[in-house]
């Protein structure tokens, strides 16, 4: 080997960056770049779908002026108008976002370039931190259109819109941690998406209906998308926070008796804290888990 | 750092045995890859290859056995621990690879220097000096969901020397490939030994190890069964297939053409009569005689054809149907399906 080559080699050994700690943070922040750059089409996609949401609740506000209905006389009732879809929006950014966070590298097998290259765990962690930064760009995106036509409207911001936004992003965070976990368990993106929306949509409902019925008044701080209520919940906290609903008895409805059930409108802070903390570390550790144990498929 | 360090072992597999419940995918697997060297780890599929590949790489877990690498001058025995360090001077293109195809081959290529700590100044030219090796360096700014399947080979063969590693393990890289694209690989195979480099190579497809390696492995239901040059494999197997091919032959009356043949060709064979054949194959003009695989053999023969008479325009013994036979010797299953 002649000996400019060696040189060069060794020059290039003592500039490469070491194992350890700097390089651990260093592959980090390198995926935390990378996914950045790799997820920017989707994050434009869900910027136009939150811009597309605002505007079909804009358009309904707009008509109902047109036909002279009265504007809410609190800024804050208008303000909550634009949020009866914010746990839809939510759910589809982060499918959007996490559905293909583990899934992809065994679909279509792009693992078996980024390993042994990187760690899973580190991998995982600049993963989950920068499309979680996407996610909640693109409601913070969402709550700013609201915000701005709320201002332009009323003249005034209602800082608690902030506590909410507060909210919103940590709910953002656990529904972005239970889509990751899905991923972890699905053999692909587009069969996460599809889980996560329908668990969103029928499972956590049907269970939460269930329960009404069943637990006699347990508030059910099992269900993640009960959390979504504090949302709105922050922004004129109900008081008792839960309502009876009954079901009148008599001829026609095939009921002697009439039943009532206990349905609750939002959790309180504690709980949705809690609620939400568990529920995020708990699947995360699940995902991680599940991540880790996952093998390629073998061709050999 | 020592000016003279061929001969040397970077890589020794010691009883490396990976078993999955009952089945054993890999057992006592005992391999030494030298400095300089390209060693090719031949078998079927199932054989066992890329879990041995990706016990070296810890992407598994060997269930007994173990991997050394030479780290910092002497051989370490690799660990959860220790695997950062140690495999940071190996590049593996594990199986198929695949890509974000909405990213260029600069983005990614970037990325995967940075993991590895190459030094950012010299990023940019180490992308294009690799991406330019691929005579690729049209498309280093291009999609990668535009690229063919041997461009994405390419591209994943330059995500595992990009960081400039001295030990390059590259499993079943021309899988699937075009004959043109699996011999630009080929050729840059051979470029990276020109570089020094150490490559540990698995396929199952028999030519293609026998072109580039130095010496061949072959592992059988996850034992290796020979592993030694490719000129000692070629004497042990003793035997091997002439192929000629002759200026104009005639279209008609063949069979007593090689008839004429066997009566030459026959007595210089130094093999038993009844092992003895000449066949030809009409869509490729080649002409086949089996032979003892002794050189002498066959110089005589080529001498016994040409004085009497016939025009020899080709005349030679693909290395890879002595493997091929070999192989099938070692393994005593006559139905193993090799392709060459």
């Amino acid at each position: 080997m002649a000996v400019n080559q060696v040189k060069e080699e060794m020059i290039i050994d003592l500039e490469r960056t070491r194992v350890g700690m700097k390089r651990n943070f260093s592959q980090i922040g390198n995926t935390f770049t990378f996914e950045l750059k790799k997820n920017l089409k989707t994050f434009l996609i869900m910027l136009i779908l939150c811009a597309g949401i605002f505007l079909l609740f804009w358009l309904v506000q707009s008509l109902q002026e047109i036909q002279d209905v009265p504007l809410p006389e609190n800024p804050i009732d208008y303000f909550q108008s634009y949020l009866t879809m914010i746990g839809f929006l939510i759910i589809l950014t982060a499918a959007g976002f996490a559905g293909s966070i583990i899934a992809e590298d065994f679909q279509k097998q792009t693992g078996n370039l980024l390993f042994p290259k990187i760690s899973k765990t580190r991998l995982l962690i600049g993963r989950v931190l920068a499309r979680y930064l996407l996610n909640a760009i693109c409601i913070i995106f969402y709550y700013l259109l609201a915000s701005i036509i709320t201002f332009i409207k009323y003249e005034e911001f209602p800082l608690i819109i902030l506590i909410s936004l507060g909210w919103a992003l940590y709910y953002t965070f656990s529904i972005f941690i239970f889509v990751t976990f899905m991923s972890s368990i699905m053999k692909s993106t587009s069969a996460t998406v599809i889980v996560s929306i329908i668990f969103y949509l029928m499972i956590f409902s049907m269970i939460e209906q269930i329960m009404s019925f069943l637990a006699g008044g347990q508030e059910p701080f099992f269900i993640l998308t009960y959390y979504e209520n504090i949302l709105t919940g922050i922004l004129d906290m109900p008081d008792p926070r839960y309502r009876e609903v009954s079901f009148g008895g008599g001829p026609g409805t095939g009921l002697t008796e009439g039943i009532s059930f206990t349905q609750w409108i939002t959790p309180n802070l504690m709980t949705a804290f809690w609620g939400m903390f568990l529920y995020s570390a708990i699947l995360l550790t699940l995902a991680y888990i599940r991540y880790r144990r996952r093998q390629m498929k073998s061709e050999d | 750092m020592t000016l003279n360090r061929s001969n040397q072992v970077l890589v020794k597999f010691i009883n490396l045995t990976k078993r999955f419940g009952d089945f054993t995918a890999v057992s006592h697997v005992n391999l030494e890859i030298k400095r300089g060297e390209i060693v090719g780890f031949l078998g079927p599929n199932g054989a066992g290859k890329s879990t041995t590949m990706k016990m070296m790489a810890r992407l598994l877990k060997p269930t007994e056995g173990e991997v050394w690498i030479r780290g910092n001058g002497e051989l370490i025995k690799l660990t959860s621990s220790n695997k950062d360090v140690l495999l940071d001077n190996i590049g593996f293109l594990i199986e198929n690879p695949a890509f974000y195809g909405n990213l260029s081959p600069r983005t990614i290529l970037r990325y995967f220097a940075k993991l590895k700590g190459y030094p950012r100044k010299k990023l940019n030219s180490r992308i294009e000096e690799v991406i330019k090796m691929m005579g690729m360096l049209d498309w280093i700014d291009k999609k990668i969901k535009t690229f063919s399947k041997g461009m994405k080979q390419k591209i994943g063969i330059a995500a595992a020397i990009i960081h400039d590693p001295d030990i390059i393990v590259l499993d079943e890289p021309t899988t699937g490939l075009d004959p043109k694209a699996r011999k630009d690989v080929r050729d840059f195979i051979l470029k990276l030994k020109k570089m020094n480099k150490t490559v540990f190579l698995s396929s199952h497809l028999l030519y293609e190890i026998s072109e580039v390696a130095d010496r061949i492995a072959i592992i059988h239901h996850g034992e290796i069964i020979a592993f030694d040059t490719l000129e000692n494999l070629e004497t042990k197997a003793k035997k091997s297939v002439i192929h000629f091919e002759v200026l104009n032959p005639p279209e008609n009356d063949l069979d007593s053409y090689v008839e004429d043949l066997k009566k030459i060709i026959y007595p210089l064979t130094g093999v038993e009569e009844k092992a003895r054949w000449v066949k030809f194959n009409p869509d490729t003009n080649i002409f086949q005689t089996f032979f003892d695989g002794q050189s002498t053999n066959q110089l005589k023969i080529l001498k016994a054809l040409i004085s009497n008479g016939y025009d020899i325009i080709e005349f030679s013994v693909p290395k890879a149907g002595l493997l091929e036979d070999l192989f099938i010797d070692l393994t005593k299953e006559e139905k193993i399906e090799m392709e060459v």
